[in-house]
């Protein structure tokens, strides 16, 4: 993963397995492959001006925080926790595609992230 | 039924003989005697072995010791995995004791997670049972219960206390009568050769029509090759806590009385072994 994540634009072409969903390229989206996540902040969190991404369903929970922190220009410092269903925090190296086929629905995996503990 | 109680007393006290040695890698000040324990198949791996890790460190130098981590043939044991889904999905058709390896230095960033202190075994434990809750029941019964219900679960698998734990357990095994069943079963499918961790999908132990679905019809539906016609030559072994359940037995059964005290039903599918 690239660590030049300036904007959302950018990210394409530096890392390929988390895109822009709004800017999918005609053709090359395999439905199969890639999964849509919506972020939704919480508490102190800062909010993402891109919140829905289209993510390799490979995608580890753990990879996905540290492209949101690094998205956020989070400190190193900073912990960011990753919640499903508004209850639990899914195991770091748990696949986003499993959450999403358990826990998607309208079509996108809604997880909501923020920087300290919320649901315990 | 009492029968069924004995089921789930059974399976909370499986226990694996384990013999720990050092690995010839670490810097000793003597020589390292292996550690004999037995393991609960319940439990994880770094609750467990604090016993292991001070027998080792007498004979080690503090500057060369760093968090301790486990292997077995060369494959790095996921703590946050229960002990009995690591032992039956490695070492299932080999001789007893199970010969686990020490490190305490070098750690596999790429395969294994770090536990700084119990509370990250318990954090993940307990983010286990809400996931396998939101299966069951939409979350609703882990939510309804207090905080200290929570720990109660969390206390009981710590300390090794059955009747502890099942006082509140048993809250997340029941449901509304009319259904048959829960929502949807929490349940993972592991075997060793594959690039995925581990098979996890909605399923639902009714059918539609209102049949009582069985191990046969998930695997039917999840893993095809595990079930071979009958002049076939059986390719894999379905295993759960050490057995072969019979692919009869109805997936709603087998959640509530087979299930890790995580509330998942961990299903480890290993080649069959060839005489």
């Amino acid at each position: 993963m690239s660590d030049n994540a300036e904007s959302p634009t950018e990210t394409q072409k530096d890392d390929p397995s988390i895109q822009h969903a709004a800017t999918e390229q005609t053709g090359a989206s395999d439905e199969k492959k890639k999964i849509d996540v919506l972020l939704k902040a919480v508490g102190d969190a800062p909010i993402m001006k891109t919140k829905k991404w289209s993510v390799e369903r490979g995608r580890t929970v753990q990879s996905l925080a540290q492209f949101i922190s690094r998205f956020l220009k989070l400190e190193a410092s900073e912990q960011l926790f990753i919640y499903v269903n508004q209850s639990f925090a899914p195991s770091p190296d748990q696949e986003v595609g499993v959450l999403f086929e358990c826990f998607g629905s309208d079509g996108k995996l809604v997880l909501h992230y923020c920087k300290s503990q919320a649901w315990g | 039924m009492a029968d069924d109680k004995d089921v789930l007393r059974d399976v909370w006290f499986g226990r694996i003989p384990a013999c720990f040695t050092l690995s010839p890698e670490e810097t000793t000040e003597r020589e390292a005697e292996p550690y004999y324990l037995l393991l609960p198949r319940v439990s994880y791996l770094t609750l467990v072995t604090d016993k292991v890790k001070k027998h080792f460190l007498r004979v080690m130098k503090a500057e060369d010791v760093e968090e301790m981590w486990l292997e077995y043939e060369g494959t790095p044991l996921k703590w946050h995995y229960p002990i009995g889904v690591l032992f039956d999905l490695h070492a299932s058709n080999t001789a007893l004791p199970w010969n686990v390896t020490v490190h305490f230095k070098n750690f596999p960033e790429d395969d294994l997670l770090h536990c700084a202190s119990n509370s990250v075994i318990e954090a993940h434990f307990m983010s286990c049972i809400k996931e396998a809750d939101a299966l069951k029941h939409k979350g609703q019964v882990i939510n309804d219960m207090q905080k200290k219900d929570h720990k109660q679960l969390w206390m009981g698998l710590q300390n090794d206390k059955f009747d502890q734990f099942w006082a509140m357990n048993r809250k997340l095994m029941e449901y509304p009568t009319e259904e048959g069943g829960f929502r949807y079963i929490p349940f993972r499918i592991y075997q060793t050769m594959s690039d995925r961790p581990f098979i996890q999908k909605l399923f639902r132990p009714v059918s539609p029509e209102g049949h009582t679905l069985t191990l046969g019809d998930l695997l039917k539906e999840l893993f095809p090759a595990a079930i071979c016609a009958e002049d076939e030559p059986k390719r894999f072994q379905v295993v759960i806590h050490g057995i072969e359940p019979l692919l009869e037995t109805p997936i709603q059964w087998l959640s509530e009385h087979l299930s890790h005290p995580d509330n998942f039903l961990h299903i480890s599918i290993i080649p069959a072994p060839s005489d």
